[in-house]
């Protein structure tokens, strides 16, 4: 009786959970809505990318980490070699004003051009946190894979290694790149979650 | 585990410095000045500016643990050990790390007349913003009779030693884990502590994470009742959830490391809502077709034919007229169908009440085991020829209305022991599958068991090639004796198994009461039929009810044999060994399994066998089934199985086994080893 009972309390609290806890881009659930304008002034919103695979990456060309991935050339290798293949990239710089990483929409097309970003558009500017939030980022980077039915299909650090040193990425392998990979070949993704590695995005 | 690196490090070293900094932090050596010639534990100390701080093993919701690459040493060089840590909030996020200074410790061994050790470091250190530091640092000290430490740094030492943590499996560990849960689909994961006797009321403790891939940093919700401390962790959303996982619990003096905690499924599954098809892809006809196999197979099994040559004697006698027959085979059909849907949803309602249960459940219970001694011991006499009451039971069986179907009910309950290679995979499916689909695996068992039988009597044509009935019958039947006599002999020993050696002693003696009481019963003296009557009835109740007190009593069944190096199933142990990247074989088994001591005395036992995991250090275990055992249960149900023998093979560095055929060979065996 009292496991009778305990399973009926519990089960009631499964129903509930879900409800309350917070937002985040959640492997397998639908990718939260976003509407964000970048640094050339044009809005993106998450329907504009329907029927279309997208990449979301979080920036902050102050953080180590950024540095290790941009100046090594390797994410922008990656941007480049999938936005070859039609997959949409988008590059998020959710940094509060005044915290470190947040740039004015001048600035934003300076460092994009810099940091020779091959992104499907110059960054985006979420200096009021809303994407960074209903997507759960927490660090720089953080990258997001949805798939064109509006899912989210990973979420997590960029590879297996959260050095800071650049001379690691050519060891690491890269859970974006195999993510990608495994879905244009309509194969199951080996890791669809994984811890991300970087600084905290600075809200 | 420890690493023994090369020497020869004169040319490594390119600058030899004894420290390393960086923005915001200082590192230096906690070594000897003179180190002994034993082990030392010696350390890198970080001396962080305030309000900055480094990382833990795990080091939360971002940031990064430091690393220690190192890259030569003259002796033997441990793995890193991490002082526990605390939690920093940071802004939206929770890190595990140190705020201002702290030590990270190793164990070194000299084998060099000085101990010279060469190290790559990085680190990052945090405020909000964060900074990554990299340095390279060699350490050169004599190497003398023992170890001279500057008095400062040896206490520094000994501070943050002690608050590494020590392994929770010994006396000192203040708590107890009773259990660690969660739900599949949730997105929390509950550890619960219980508090050792005595305990006067301390703070619970802290508990952190080892793995920032399943669980968030963020401070666990608190519950405490009594004893009793209830830890609620966030998973980290969309990670699939582990078999096992690790934390550090800490008073704030001390802290004990759990290493490899199994996550049970959280018992308060929904009402309703079916466990996880476990089919694991395979569709439901499929299992239904392989139950029926199955079932079909067991009517060539020794535990069944003697039940169902009685049913064919019957049929074949001349009173049984050809229209007659089919519906005997479809009562026997109702019988088998009936009993195993009664089996079914005996299962499904054990289930839902959550108890631990598998096929062959039934020769767990000694009471059940002491039941069929009796049943085949009558059954072997009668077939013997000794007693005109088989005859009566055969001709029961034979001619009455319910006979046919008390066969078939009798022969569901005496194949269970003789599971075919079939019945594995699709009784493993049954116990997760939904309701209607593990009801539907039962049936087809019964089906395939029932069918050949059927066919028989619907085809009196197949009947008939039959040999006619003869004295030939009587030796045939004399000869099935044989098998009853030997599968008495061997529930004799299961019930030793189940409740000790007493079981033989009670199994025997009701034996020789019941031979006693049917003599008695045979010899026409005053009153002698009473006398039998009343003998049988006090055996049978004594026998029982001692049979049941033994096994409440909990009475350790024997021992697993260690002296062949096979070790008791402990989920702990072979997590350990996993952990260690120790090859692991388990051997699930279970006395009342026929296929199982087979396997074990040809294949496992064989001394080429145990020559070749010897050679390989397989760690050797040996999960018996034989009583009820839930964790074993669960191990089972974890590999899609619910009855032995289930073989399963870790490789070395890999925990997800490879399941062996039921019916082993040597050379399956050494193909496990010759693959690599």
């Amino acid at each position: 009786m009292r496991q009778l009972l305990a399973g009926m309390l519990g089960g009631a609290a499964l129903l509930i959970l879900p409800s309350v806890s917070l937002a985040a881009a959640v492997p397998g659930a639908k990718a939260p809505d976003f509407s964000e304008v970048d640094a050339a002034g044009k809005t993106h919103s998450l329907e504009d990318y329907a029927g279309q695979w997208l990449v979301l990456e979080w920036f902050n060309k102050d953080c180590p980490y950024v540095k290790k991935h941009y100046g090594s050339g390797n994410m922008q290798a990656l941007q480049k070699k999938y936005t070859d293949q039609d997959i949409n990239w988008l590059t998020v710089i959710s940094s509060a004003q005044g915290k470190q990483g947040y740039l004015e929409p001048a600035q934003a097309m300076t460092v994009a051009e810099g940091h020779n970003l091959s992104a499907t558009a110059p960054f985006l500017l979420d200096a009021d946190g809303s994407m960074g939030r209903a997507y759960g980022a927490k660090t720089t980077p953080h990258m997001f894979i949805i798939n064109p039915e509006g899912q989210v299909v990973y979420a997590g650090a960029i590879d297996d290694n959260d050095s800071a040193n650049p001379a690691v990425i050519p060891k690491s392998s890269n859970y974006v790149a195999a993510a990608l990979d495994a879905s244009m070949a309509g194969e199951a993704i080996a890791v669809a979650s994984s811890r991300a590695y970087g600084c905290s995005v600075k809200y | 585990m420890t690493v023994l690196l090369a020497a020869g490090l004169g040319s490594t070293v390119v600058s030899a410095q004894e420290t390393a900094s960086g923005d915001h932090v200082k590192v230096r050596w906690l070594a000897p000045e003179t180190f002994g010639p034993g082990q030392e534990t010696i350390g890198f100390y970080f001396e962080v500016d305030p309000g900055w701080h480094v990382y833990w093993r795990n080091a939360g919701d971002s940031g990064a643990a430091p690393r220690f690459d190192f890259v030569g040493a003259s002796g033997e060089v441990g793995d890193i050990q991490w002082p526990f840590p605390v939690r920093l909030p940071i802004e939206h996020l929770t890190n595990l790390g140190y705020e201002g200074d702290v030590a990270y410790l190793f164990t070194v061994t000299p084998a060099a007349s000085r101990m010279e050790i060469v190290v790559n470091l990085e680190w990052l250190v945090c405020k909000v913003d964060c900074i990554p530091g990299y340095g390279n640092m060699t350490l050169s000290r004599p190497v003398g009779e023992r170890a001279q430490w500057p008095a400062q740094d040896r206490q520094l030492r000994d501070r943050f030693a002690a608050r590494v943590p020590q392994p929770a499996a010994g006396q000192s560990f203040p708590w107890a884990v009773s259990n660690l849960s969660a739900a599949a689909q949730g997105d929390s994961l509950q550890l619960i502590l219980q508090a050792g006797e005595g305990a006067s009321e301390p703070p619970p403790p802290q508990v952190f994470p080892l793995d920032g891939g399943l669980l968030t940093a963020k401070a666990p919700q608190l519950e405490r009742s009594g004893d009793i401390i209830r830890y609620t962790f966030e998973r980290v959303p969309g990670a699939a959830l582990t078999p096992s996982t690790g934390f550090v619990v800490s008073d704030g003096t001390r802290a004990w490391q759990l290493d490899d905690l199994a996550i049970q499924p959280a018992s308060s599954s929904a009402p309703g809502s079916q466990p996880q098809s476990a089919g694991a892809g395979q569709p439901l006809w499929l299992l239904v077709l392989a139950a029926i196999a199955g079932g079909a197979i067991l009517n060539l099994m020794p535990c069944v034919f003697p039940v169902l040559s009685i049913k064919l004697f019957g049929l074949m006698g001349p009173e049984a007229a050809a229209a007659g027959r089919l519906k005997e085979g479809l009562r026997y059909a109702a019988g088998v169908l009936v009993t195993f849907a009664a089996l079914g949803g005996l299962l499904l309602i054990l289930r839902a009440g959550g108890a631990a249960i598998g096929w062959g459940f039934q020769l767990q219970s000694a009471p059940v085991v002491l039941g069929l001694i009796l049943l085949f011991w009558v059954m072997a006499l009668s077939f013997s020829g000794l007693y005109e009451f088989g005859h009566r039971l055969m001709n029961l069986a034979g001619n009455s209305r319910g006979g046919a179907f008390v066969t078939g009910i009798l022969a569901v309950f005496v194949a269970a022991p003789c599971t075919g290679p079939f019945m594995g995979a699709a009784l493993g499916a049954a116990t997760l599958l939904p309701a209607y689909g593990a009801m539907a695996i039962f049936l087809g068992l019964g089906f395939g068991l029932a069918l050949p039988f059927v066919l028989l009597c619907a085809f009196p044509a197949l009947l008939n090639r039959l040999p006619a009935p003869g004295p030939w019958m009587e030796t045939l039947r004399q000869f099935l004796a044989f098998p009853l006599y030997a599968t008495v002999i061997w529930l004799l020993w299961v019930l030793g198994r189940l409740v000790g050696e007493s079981g033989w002693l009670i199994g025997a003696l009701l034996m020789l009461a019941v031979v006693f009481a049917f003599w008695l019963g045979r010899h026409q003296f005053r009153g002698s039929r009473w006398i039998a009557w009343g003998l049988m009835l006090v055996a049978l109740v004594v026998s029982f009810g001692a049979a049941n007190r033994l096994q409440d009593a909990g009475v350790s069944p024997v021992a697993v044999e260690s002296q062949t190096g096979w070790q008791p199933y402990d989920r702990n142990a072979i997590g350990q060994a996993l952990a260690r990247e120790q090859a692991v074989f388990i051997d699930y088994t279970a006395a009342w399994c026929i296929t199982c001591q087979v396997n074990k005395k040809l294949v496992l036992e064989s001394d080429e066998v145990e020559a070749l995991f010897r050679q390989h250090d397989v760690y050797l275990v040996r999960a018996d089934w034989t009583d009820q055992n839930p964790e074993i249960t669960r191990a089972l149900g974890e590999l899609g199985r619910n009855s032995v023998p289930v073989y399963a093979w870790y490789a070395p560095g890999e925990r997800t086994p490879v399941l062996l055929p039921q019916i082993l060979k040597a050379d399956m065996i050494e193909a496990l080893f010759t693959d690599d």
